[in-house]
């Protein structure tokens, strides 16, 4: 049987993914210049296979991108163990729904991944894997 | 307006039978009304019963006898009545103008007496006849003309024929029937080819229907199933169409060519002038139409405003890059400067923040979904640490309208943990499977499954010695005993490496959602390429790459490979210039030695 901890643990995993994912989109959909805080500073954004590396590309990155719209269907967290991260409490959390792009109202489903830690008080995003949902075999 | 239905429907009925006015049949016909009887093939509107009797039946350019005909009815001021009736037919025009004009009996006469007749009744007005045909003793043929529809409606009875008789002409606001076949399709084809210009891409379709290589058929594209028809021809032989003249086409919907925008993505120019388009809103489905000149004028709407400019000003916020209205130049609107932009950046096939993780990454795939796409997915706890945790969350695509058996997602459903839904704490905790002996139990109960692992797309997002995350993107068909639906899959590995030199997934979280029809339409024209091609299968041609990018490419692929610039670009251009997957697949084909020498001379 797990643990009372652990199993704390996990339903931790589960509000904090529900409040990140409630903050991380209003950001990214209202007010995107504001986005790249959410960041560790040597965080990494893969969106659909593009790697950004660091707070401030990430920022740039995010600028160019058309305004968007993304609406959340389906949402689920795990704990990571904590001494894999420098113990520091970590969560892998999975977003998925749909996000349209300006003047663009094709609801394109998209899937995406968080690794966020906790660092002094603040969650972080230490990776963030961005897929649409699209055909990859070439 | 005459309505289809009652007793016109038998109309074509009646006159099938044979012609039983006869100048001599008075013993047949037993007249009410002494001294009323002066023309025997004379249509009465009060003695039904004979009338019906004698199939004799006065059609009038009314709905029948019933309620209807209000506005035509009346008599002809020779029958005594003794209600008091209007003294004239009042003609009333349909909401399209199209009209089936019928001369009952007509077939007794050529085609040309007929019609010479009728055209020298109205004369000074001409008239083109269309679809003239004989439907049983009758003649039928379509006007679309309100103007000359009247007019022949007025002709009723007022033209003596050779034989005698008054020609009936009977006005009816009805539209041809039109079956849209191989046949009607093919015409319509080379009518637009001759319409059409090459040097500007423009079609012109102005009064399509009056083509002269089109007489026989009724081809107007005012009818949906005409116009749809049109579009497929265009779409199949002018995807680049820039400009398009629809000009009176007698357009009154248009609802259903909101299909233009997603099948022309150069349609710039478009022509509506003349036709019956009723308000502003009716052309809200062109509204994603790049134009920058659009014509509407001779249309309902546009008299719907008093002021021009507001006219203008409305037009535009639907069509924000017009610079051009109904023939005139627009001032060029003051607008914000905001990103019109909407393109995304490419997407890339995968990413590894760490090209040294690249074959680990490989054959630990490779080993997984060998293992779990086989009968038994036991073999798997070798592959999860003694803790490990496991989610699966499944969702529908939204829109996603089909409602079939094979896109049923009951057996994902009923264990997903999607936390908007799942609520409860303890809930989330059940669903979530700790330990290895509960993960693969819970995969084992999993459909089962085949990968496409060269489809997949994979992102290393970390790769430490401590710990490996790695998050796949693709496709795998479910192996059922009714099919092999696809599904599409998005899952993420937490991996470390364990006692035995090895390694293990620490965290699966795996989604699941039907296929997207790009999806399929990708999955049905790819070529089957099998893990153990001896070389990659060909690909679709690749997207343009900037010259530079390619260089770059070319010069990494070199410098890892140490293959020549020929192989290389050999191998870049069979993976699309993608360029993880040409090492990935030089990997491959250096392992199993498949790569000649002379690859690597210079």
């Amino acid at each position: 049987m797990a643990s009372e901890v652990t199993l704390k643990n996990v339903d931790n995993a589960c509000e904090t993914a529900e409040e990140f994912t409630r903050v991380f989109y209003k950001q990214v959909d209202n007010s995107r210049h504001l986005t790249s805080k959410l960041y560790l500073d040597t965080g990494l954004l893969v969106w659909n296979g593009n790697g950004i590396n660091g707070n401030d590309k990430i920022q740039k990155f995010l600028m160019d991108l058309p305004a968007s719209n993304h609406v959340l269907k389906t949402l689920d967290a795990q704990p990571i163990s904590e001494n894999l991260v420098s113990n520091r409490l970590t969560y892998l959390i999975q977003a998925c729904g749909d996000v349209t792009y300006q003047n663009d109202d094709v609801k394109k489903p998209f899937q995406q991944t968080f690794l966020i830690v906790a660092v002094e008080g603040k969650w972080k995003i230490a990776s963030d894997c961005f897929r649409l949902q699209v055909p990859h075999s070439n | 307006m005459p309505k289809r239905g009652g007793k016109i429907r038998n109309w074509n009925n009646e006159h099938f039978e044979h012609d039983d006015r006869t100048h001599t049949n008075n013993t047949r016909r037993v007249s009410f009304k002494p001294g009323t009887n002066k023309g025997k093939n004379r249509f009465r509107w009060n003695d039904a019963a004979q009338v019906l009797l004698d199939g004799d039946i006065d059609m009038g350019a009314s709905g029948g006898q019933g309620p209807n005909r209000k506005g035509f009815r009346g008599n002809r001021g020779r029958l005594s009545s003794p209600a008091p009736r209007p003294t004239k037919k009042k003609f009333i025009p349909g909401l399209l103008p199209w009209y089936q004009i019928i001369i009952p009996y007509g077939a007794k006469h050529d085609k040309e007496v007929v019609l010479r007749a009728l055209l020298g009744f109205i004369s000074p007005e001409v008239f083109i006849p269309h679809y003239y045909k004989i439907n049983g003793n009758a003649a039928v043929f379509y006007v679309d003309d309100v103007k000359i529809a009247e007019k022949l409606f007025y002709a009723d009875r007022k033209i003596v024929m050779s034989d005698g008789f008054k020609l009936v002409v009977i006005v009816r606001n009805s539209v041809p029937n039109v079956n849209v076949d191989a046949n009607m399709k093919e015409k319509m084809k080379l009518a637009m080819a001759k319409r059409y210009n090459p040097a500007t891409k423009a079609l012109d379709l102005t009064k399509f229907h009056a083509d002269s290589d089109l007489s026989d058929i009724f081809c107007a594209l005012f009818r949906p199933i005409v116009m749809m028809a049109a579009i497929d021809i265009i779409a199949e032989n002018i995807p680049d169409l820039e400009a398009l003249n629809l000009n009176d086409n007698k357009l009154h919907g248009i609802e259903h060519m909101k299909v233009l925008s997603t099948k022309f993505k150069n349609l710039k120019i478009l022509y509506l002038g003349d036709n019956r388009i009723p308000f502003l809103s009716s052309i809200d489905p062109l509204k994603s139409l790049p134009l920058v000149e659009l014509y509407l004028k001779g249309n309902p709407l546009v008299n719907r405003f008093n002021d021009h400019d507001i006219y203008v000003s409305d037009v535009r916020k639907k069509f924000p890059k017009l610079a051009r209205l109904d023939g005139v130049d627009l001032p060029p609107a003051i607008g914000f400067d905001v990103s019109e932009d909407v393109t995304l950046p490419p997407s890339q096939q995968s990413f590894l923040i760490d090209p040294a993780g690249q074959d680990l990454v490989r054959d630990f795939l490779t080993q997984y979904f060998a293992i779990y796409d086989s009968e038994s997915r036991q073999p798997l706890l070798e592959a999860y640490h003694e803790t490990a945790t496991m989610s699966m969350a499944a969702n529908y695509l939204t829109n996603d309208n089909r409602n079939i058996p094979t896109s049923r997602l009951n057996s994902y459903i009923s264990n997903s943990r999607n936390i908007i839904r799942i609520t409860e704490r303890e809930s989330r905790r059940r669903y979530l499977k700790t330990g290895r002996l509960q993960v693969v139990s819970f995969l084992s109960d999993l459909p089962k499954t085949k990968h496409d692992l060269m489809g997949f797309a994979v992102d290393l997002l970390v790769f430490t010695p401590a710990m490996i995350v790695l998050t796949m993107n693709g496709v795998y068909k479910e192996i059922t005993v009714n099919g092999t639906p696809s599904r599409s899959f998005h899952r993420t590995f937490v991996i470390v490496p364990n006692s035995a030199g090895g390694f293990s997934i620490t965290n699966d979280m795996l989604f699941v959602t039907n296929t997207t029809k790009e999806q399929d339409d990708a999955s049905s024209s790819a070529p089957v390429a099998a893990p153990t091609a001896p070389a990659p299968a060909p690909g679709p041609a690749p997207g343009p790459a900037p010259d530079d990018t390619r260089r770059a490419v070319l010069a990494s692929l070199r410098q890892q490979t140490g293959m020549n610039e020929h192989w290389s670009v050999n191998c870049l251009q069979e993976t699309g210039w993608d360029f993880q997957r040409a090492l990935f697949i030089f990997n491959q084909l250096q392992s199993e030695g498949k790569i000649p020498p002379e690859a690597f001379m210079n």
